[in-house]
C-alpha cells in the first residue's frame, strides 16, 4: 500500500502542476459560458454612428466605391452589399457598416473579441477542432489521474476513512441526486 | 526537464489551428454547380422538397446559436435564409462578409402572421392568415474565408 500510495504522490504532484495552466483555461471559460444566457461571453458587441456625404441611390457599381472613399476605413474591406434602395452595407473584419445613401448617416455595428476570454472558450468550446481535440481529452485522462490518485493520498481519519471519505461522497451525491432530478422534470 | 519543455512546446505550435483559407460546416458540399438564389426565389415551389447547392455573400447570421446565415442574391436586395441544426453546426459572427457554399434541402414553412406554425385544422375559428417562409435547411456549407 506504501508503494501504491508513493505512486499516487508522484502522479498527482508531476500532473498537478502540468494540470494548472489547462485547469484556469476550462474554469475561467466555465464561469463564463455558464451564463450564455445573459451575454455572449467570446465578443462584446458596440454600435457607432457617423455621418458622410450622401452619394444618393444611383447604380451599385457607381455609388459602391463613393461610399468607400468616404468612408475613408483604415481596414480592409470584405465586400459590400446592396441591401436596398437605400441601403449599402459594407463588411469589414469585425462588424456590418450600414450605409443610408440618401441621408448620409452611418451606423457601424460590431463584435469586438473579449481579450483572453475569447480564447479560452475557443479552447473550452474546441472550436478549432482537429489537433484540440486530442489535447482536450488527454487533459481529462490527466483530471481522471489527478481525481482517482487524490483519493489515496492522505492516510487516517483526514483521508478516505475518515473526514475525506465524507467529503467525497457528498462531491459524488451532488451531481447524482441533481441529475435524478432533473430527469424526473 | 529540457527535453519535456521543448516537446510540450513543439506539441502546443503543432495544436495552434492551422489559418485555412476554406473551412468546412457539417458534412460540407458535393461538388455541384450552385443554383442561384435569385433562380430559387423566383420560383420557390419547384425547389421545394429538393437538395440544393446555393452559394452567396453572407449578409446576416444567427446572433445567439450561429444556427442560420442570410446569403445574399444575386438580385439587389433579394436574401435566402440558410438554417442549420442547432448546435451540430455554428456559424461564427465573423462569417458575415465571407462568401458561403451550402447544400440542403429547400423548404417551405407554413406560419401565421403572428410566427407560428399553420394549424391546418382550425374549426369554428376565422380563417389564419398565413405566409410562406422558404429555407435551406443544410447538412453542410463551405467558406472561402479571405
Amino acid at each position: 500500500m506504501n508503494g501504491f500510495r508513493k505512486v499516487c504522490r508522484w502522479l498527482h504532484r508531476e500532473l498537478g502542476f502540468f494540470a494548472v495552466g489547462l485547469t484556469l483555461v476550462y474554469a475561467i471559460s466555465g464561469i463564463a459560458v455558464n451564463h450564455v444566457h445573459h451575454w455572449d461571453p467570446s465578443h462584446a458587441s458596440y454600435v457607432a454612428s457617423s455621418r458622410i456625404e450622401p452619394p444618393g441611390d444611383g447604380e451599385t457599381e457607381a455609388v459602391a466605391p463613393l461610399v468607400l472613399e468616404r468612408l475613408a476605413l483604415q481596414e480592409p474591406v470584405k465586400e459590400t452589399w446592396r441591401a436596398g434602395r437605400d441601403l449599402l452595407q459594407v463588411f469589414v473584419q469585425d462588424g456590418t457598416i450600414d450605409v443610408n445613401l440618401v441621408t448620409g448617416e452611418v451606423v457601424r455595428r460590431g463584435n469586438e473579441k473579449r481579450p483572453l476570454l475569447y480564447d479560452v472558450n475557443f479552447m473550452h468550446l474546441n472550436k478549432g477542432k482537429a489537433p484540440w481535440t486530442g489535447i482536450a481529452d488527454a487533459y481529462a485522462a490527466v483530471l481522471i489521474v489527478l481525481a482517482v490518485s487524490g483519493i489515496f493520498l492522505v492516510k487516517g481519519r483526514k483521508g478516505l476513512v475518515g473526514r475525506g471519505g465524507v467529503l467525497m461522497l457528498l462531491g459524488i451525491v451532488l451531481p447524482v441526486v441533481y441529475a435524478v432530478l432533473a430527469r424526473r422534470g | 526537464m529540457r527535453r519535456i519543455v521543448t516537446a510540450l512546446l513543439l506539441l502546443a505550435v503543432a495544436a495552434a489551428p492551422a489559418v485555412a483559407k476554406e473551412k468546412v460546416y457539417g458534412k460540407g458540399v458535393a461538388a455541384h454547380e450552385a443554383t442561384p438564389v435569385s433562380t430559387v426565389l423566383a420560383h420557390p415551389d419547384q425547389f421545394v422538397g429538393k437538395t440544393l447547392v446555393v452559394e452567396g455573400t453572407v449578409v446576416g447570421v444567427c446572433a445567439h446559436r450561429g444556427c442560420w446565415l442570410s446569403l445574399a442574391s444575386d438580385v439587389e436586395g433579394q436574401t435566402l435564409r440558410v438554417k442549420v441544426e442547432d448546435g451540430v453546426i455554428i456559424f461564427p459572427k465573423e462569417i458575415v462578409g465571407e462568401k458561403v457554399r451550402a447544400e440542403g434541402v429547400f423548404k417551405a414553412n407554413r406560419v401565421e402572421d403572428t410566427a407560428k406554425k399553420c394549424d391546418a385544422t382550425r374549426d369554428g375559428e376565422p380563417e389564419v392568415q398565413c405566409t410562406t417562409v422558404y429555407e435551406l435547411f443544410a447538412s453542410g456549407a463551405v467558406c472561402d474565408w479571405k
